[in-house]
């Protein structure tokens, strides 16, 4: 057999494992702040796979995931402020703050639950289809489609900032109450917020390592790694970067609901350059040829962030700064490539005479 | 393998339910202090303030300051003869670490209050965390008001009483035509809106009303409409890093404080020790407190921390005698709830309700005698207007005679009055946290 | 809204595009040669501003002799950042822009560890705070120097690329480094040449914005993503984002004053996005430039 890291079983079996622990978490602790902490982290998780999904998988590095997320994450909390809107007060004090006397139209659809949420996920979805579809047929790729979703991140900043009377501008919004969905109200410090959270990560997780594997997921590694090539194989190019660069999004935006659902607060700052770049260093540092390697990214960094910070304060991210240095020069796929070197030792050591068990087929990158 | 997989997955997914079934009625608000305090045991209190980052220059002062105020505190005996132990953490000047931050603080250490915030969007941030749980913020700064929760007590001037003295004053001095310059964000909307009532009633002219993109620092555009308008001065409500590039191309454009002088809400001793005295010198601030306010409690205040280890930045300014006075509100609050409910019982929730009302006495408050409204528990204070001097200090030109009265609501009398237990509605209703 | 305040609207773009060009002048040296997006540009402006800050406080230079001293010290600085990170990157370009990300953390928290957080100024001479009226247009005299220091420094750089030995070879490694290298250019010398000029450069941007504004260690933040898109536009090459940002400066300008500042952003940010679209390889993409 091949390289351990490789084998399709003893991936899924890890992936299992990983979710299982999670699983197991919330009966053996009953801190609720931990719990609300860990389903931060399960956010940023499903952030950090989207940037896998895209980056590692799809090579298009995206700087401008926080669109996405933001969008997603203005749908739920517009959702959940109307939610704390009665009949008799329809309209949220910010926007009597603004001299707005009625509803804009462009909230009024957030007044149904359902249609909150559906919005909330189709809107960034659409638009990442429609951004990618332009883009990618125009061509645009490498470094340059990673300037464009920086200058479209900052014009959705921007314009966030300055429709005060829509958005909150920079205070952004705060829904006071917390998110009922179907009668349940889902307290974020409880176990059920968790497990909406677990659920739509290990979904998405699911979805991903799926689509890595099918032969959709090959011809877009294949894309990545040469895609003159594949055109001239007759695939198109375009339409294969935008569907990954779209679901990339989806779970960008789905990610954008949990958030909003967990802090109950949005502000531009989700739409900050900073914060889109700390997504893709989770993955590069967690190693973006791995799912898992880039959640287990998020993870680390966010809890060293939490758990370092103040006992280094002034020092952190003088550390992160320099690790995800070193990391990129010395290990460019991330510390899932330690392990892949790690199981690598062990497979030399076995007689390598016969072929690969996938007869040569390139490998899936994980 | 599929066997074990589909096992595992069945016996968790059995195992989840039964943790999760219980927990799915949870009430989101409540009493939910989990603790108890404990004679002997020090009462904790949480610094939520910003060590590193963009936001840290005003706020890192904050925290200093709780410091020394906790050590005084400390010295003359603790709170209800209990010492007062800070938590301090650092929110990074990101508004979602601001979040976690807070939760850690009251779900974690168990603090019962936090002091904490500069910006309206971190204040904003923590708020659905702070009310859920029916915690206290002591919020130490100037705001915009239009907020009404019944978890907050604020030691700052509001909209409504910051720049009540000062517009009619420089209408006064220098004559009635004015020119609003503000970053763009909802404080100084909010502070525009009173400030044109009092425009208003002094019969003073407004010619127009800009508003910077935060952290800009191209006034370029800005200064072009200015200089078209010939306003008689300028009042402004631009903060940070912004502020000191306006008050630097103010005077490389060609502008003179003489004839247009810069009635600002914002720009105090540390920032004009930023820019340049040379910048700041001539334009006039509204704040309750100066560094230069004679009185024997500031002397003090200001000998005291200046010579403190805290004292390292050299300066007291507005903001941070204003969380200064929010330790000594504390303080007054829990023994107040303490005397009535016991020691053994105080909660966050119950020193607010004991808050209201409260004094802060000449010999405490370094600005003067300031009280809690007992609606809606912002800071009865009194507003001064400082003129910068040519070595960045201000001289008091004018203080109001009494204290103003908080009102979070002065421009939306439709919305109704806070009070003690909600957002009063002209028809009677009352809502809570209102934010 | 007269004429005069038009004029005065179209005069003050040309020094807003003169503060965009010399911010984005040292990107533009480094992306066009060897294709590195630089993200670390911004705090390297950052740094230029502090250069100026310790020459004035700790030798009390005079500012204009900051200038050229903070060119130097940051040049240095690239330099170091190039021999050290950079060169093991060149044909990763993507990597390189997220290691220079790490770069600017480290910077930032580095000066801040330094320095303070606190803001620090810088003292310039006393004609410099004033402005001058030709007519009804007023214009300040520092943005007036901004422009001239921008504006020699472009012909500079045109003569340096056009006109001596050095510029050839750079333009002969920027087209094909194994050709260069087969007739002795040695390429490794020139990126690290141009590198280091690139990061001077933005020490002097840093040293000029420090008296604009303010001297803070975040604010170099607030440049880099303009900086980019200029580049960008430009394409890469030194003509590219004269006119970038001559274009860009004027918008701004015209828009800021019918509309506000912040939506005059937006409206920018989006033609861009539109630009590129269309013309991906920028204005003036450079013939047979690799990439």
């Amino acid at each position: 057999m091949g390289n351990l890291y490789h084998n399709k079983i003893a991936q899924w079996i890890v992936y299992v494992v990983f979710f299982a622990a999670l699983t197991i978490i919330p009966m053996t602790v009953s801190d609720s702040f931990l719990l609300n902490q860990l389903a931060t982290y399960g956010v940023y998780g499903m952030l950090a796979l989207s940037i896998s999904l895209c980056w590692g998988f799809g090579g298009i590095l995206n700087l401008g995931q926080g669109i996405a997320f933001g969008l997603g994450a203005y749908g739920m909390a517009m959702t959940m402020q109307m939610q704390s809107q009665s009949e008799s007060n329809p309209i949220p004090p910010f926007m009597l703050n603004n001299s707005l006397d009625h509803l804009p139209l462009l909230w009024q659809p957030f007044q149904s639950t359902a249609v909150g949420l559906v919005l909330a996920v189709a809107v960034p979805t659409l638009f990442c289809a429609a951004f990618g579809g332009i883009m990618f047929r125009a061509r645009v790729s490498g470094p340059f489609f990673a300037i464009m979703t920086l200058a479209m991140l900052s014009a959705f900043y921007t314009i966030i900032l300055d429709r005060q009377a829509y958005t909150g501008g920079v205070n952004g919004l705060t829904p006071p109450s917390s998110f009922v969905f179907a009668g349940v109200e889902v307290d974020p410090y409880s176990p059920t917020a968790y497990w909406v959270v677990l659920c739509l990560l290990a979904g998405a997780t699911f979805v991903a390592k799926l689509i890595t594997q099918s032969s959709f997921g090959l011809v877009t590694q294949a894309i990545r790694d040469d895609s003159e090539r594949v055109r001239f194989l007759g695939y198109s190019v375009a339409g294969y970067e935008t569907v990954i660069y779209t679901v990339s999004g989806l779970i960008a935006a789905l990610a954008g609901c949990c958030w909003v659902m967990l802090v109950q607060y949005v502000s531009p700052a989700q739409l900050d350059v900073g914060f889109s770049l700390s997504m893709v260093i989770w993955a590069a540092i967690g190693g973006r040829h791995s799912l898992l390697g880039s959640i287990l990214g998020a993870f680390i960094i966010q809890g060293a962030q939490s758990y370092l910070g103040d006992a280094f304060l002034a020092t952190w991210l003088l550390i992160l700064g320099g690790f995800f240095i070193v990391v990129v020069r010395f290990l460019p796929n991330g510390l899932a490539s330690l392990v892949e070197s790690g199981l690598g030792l062990f497979d030399r050591q076995r007689p390598t005479s016969s072929p690969a068990p996938d007869g040569g087929r390139p490998m899936p990158a994980e | 393998m599929n066997i074990t997989r589909r096992n595992i997955l069945k016996t968790t997914l059995a195992a989840s339910t039964a943790v999760a079934l219980p927990h799915l009625w949870l009430p989101g608000s409540g009493e939910a202090w989990g603790a108890t305090l404990k004679k002997g045991e020090p009462i904790k209190v949480g610094l939520l303030f910003s060590l590193t980052g963009s936001l840290a220059v005003p706020e890192e002062d904050s925290t200093l300051v709780m410091q020394y105020a906790i050590d005084e505190i400390n010295k003359a005996g603790g709170v209800a003869g209990v010492p007062v132990e800070p938590v301090i953490v650092d929110a990074k000047s990101d508004f979602a670490v601001y979040s976690e931050k807070a939760k850690e603080l009251i779900l974690r250490d168990k603090v019962i209050a936090i002091f904490g915030c500069y910006t309206s969007a971190s204040r904003k941030a923590i708020l659905p965390t702070v009310m859920q749980r029916n915690h206290l913020l002591y919020y130490p700064t100037c705001y915009e008001g239009a907020e009404c929760t019944q978890n907050t007590i604020c030691t700052g001037p509001l909209a409504n009483q910051h720049s009540k003295d000062l517009i009619p004053f420089m209408v006064g001095n220098f004559g009635k035509k004015v020119f609003f310059v503000g970053s763009n964000y909802v404080w100084p909307k909010e502070s525009n809106k009173n400030a044109k009532i009092w425009l208003e009633q002094a019969g003073g002219e407004l010619l127009g009303e800009e508003y910077i993109p935060l952290g800009s620092s191209e006034f370029g555009p800005v200064l072009n409409k200015i200089r078209d308008a010939k306003p008689d001065f300028i009042f402004s409500t631009v903060v940070g890093a912004s502020d000191i590039a306006f008050h630097k191309q103010f005077k490389q454009e060609g502008f003179k404080v003489d004839d247009m002088p810069i009635a600002s809400l914002t720009t105090g001793e540390i920032e004009t020790r930023a820019m340049g005295a040379e910048f700041g010198a001539g334009h006039f601030l509204s704040a309750p407190y100066f560094q230069t306010l004679d009185n024997p409690t500031n002397h003090k205040f200001v000998e005291g921390f200046l010579a403190s280890k805290y004292g390292k930045n050299g300066v007291t300014h507005y903001n941070m005698e204003e969380t200064y006075i929010s330790a000594y509100v504390f303080k007054a609050g829990f023994e107040k709830a303490a005397a009535e409910v016991g020691f053994e019982n105080v909660t966050p929730r119950s020193i607010r309700d004991h808050s209201g009302g409260l004094v802060i006495e000449d010999a405490v408050s370094p600005e003067g005698q300031v009280w809690i409204d007992k609606d809606n528990f912002n800071t009865w204070l009194k507003p001064k207007i400082g003129q910068c001097q040519a070595d960045g200090t201000f001289k008091v030109v004018k203080a109001a005679a009494e204290q103003v009265a908080p009102d979070p609501y002065s421009i939306y009398p439709d919305l109704g009055v806070c009070t003690a237990n909600g957002l009063k509605a002209p028809d009677g209703s009352i809502r809570k946290n209102v934010i | 809204m007269d004429l005069g305040s038009l004029i005065n609207a179209l005069i003050l773009g040309v020094s807003i595009a003169s503060i965009w060009l010399i911010a984005a002048l040292g990107l533009t040296i480094i992306y066009g040669t060897a294709g590195v997006i630089n993200m670390a540009h911004g705090e390297l402006i950052m740094l230029g501003a502090y250069s100026s800050y310790m020459l004035q406080f700790y030798l009390g230079l005079p500012y204009l002799l900051c200038l050229p001293v903070s060119f130097v010290i940051v040049a240095l600085v690239g330099l170091a950042l190039e021999r050290g990170l950079i060169r093991y990157l060149y044909n990763r370009p993507l990597d390189t822009l997220l290691a220079t990300y790490g770069v600017s953390l480290v910077l930032m928290q580095g000066v801040r560890l330094i320095f303070g957080s606190d803001p620090k100024y810088l003292a310039v001479p006393e004609i410099f705070q004033s402005n001058v009226m030709i007519g009804s247009v007023s214009l300040s005299v520092f943005r007036i120097v901004v422009l001239l220091v921008t504006a020699l420094l472009v012909l500079a750089l045109w003569l340096l690329f056009y006109k001596t030995r050095f510029g050839v070879q750079v333009r002969a490694v920027m087209q094909d480094k194994e050709m260069a290298a087969s007739f002795g250019i040695n390429s490794s010398r020139i990126y690290m040449l141009t590198f280091a000029l690139g990061a001077g450069l933005a020490g002097v941007a840093g040293a000029l914005f420090g008296v604009l504004a303010i001297v803070l260690p975040t604010m170099g933040a607030s440049y880099v993503v303009q900086a980019f898109l200029m580049v960008v536009v430009g394409g890469g090459s030194l003509a590219g984002s004269v006119v970038a940002s001559g274009v860009t400066g004027e918008l701004q300008s015209v828009f800021a004053f019918f509309t506000n500042d912040t939506f005059a952003r937006f409206i920018i940010f989006v033609l861009i996005v539109a630009f590129l679209r269309f013309r991906p390889q920028g204005l003036f993409a450079q013939a047979g430039a690799r990439r």
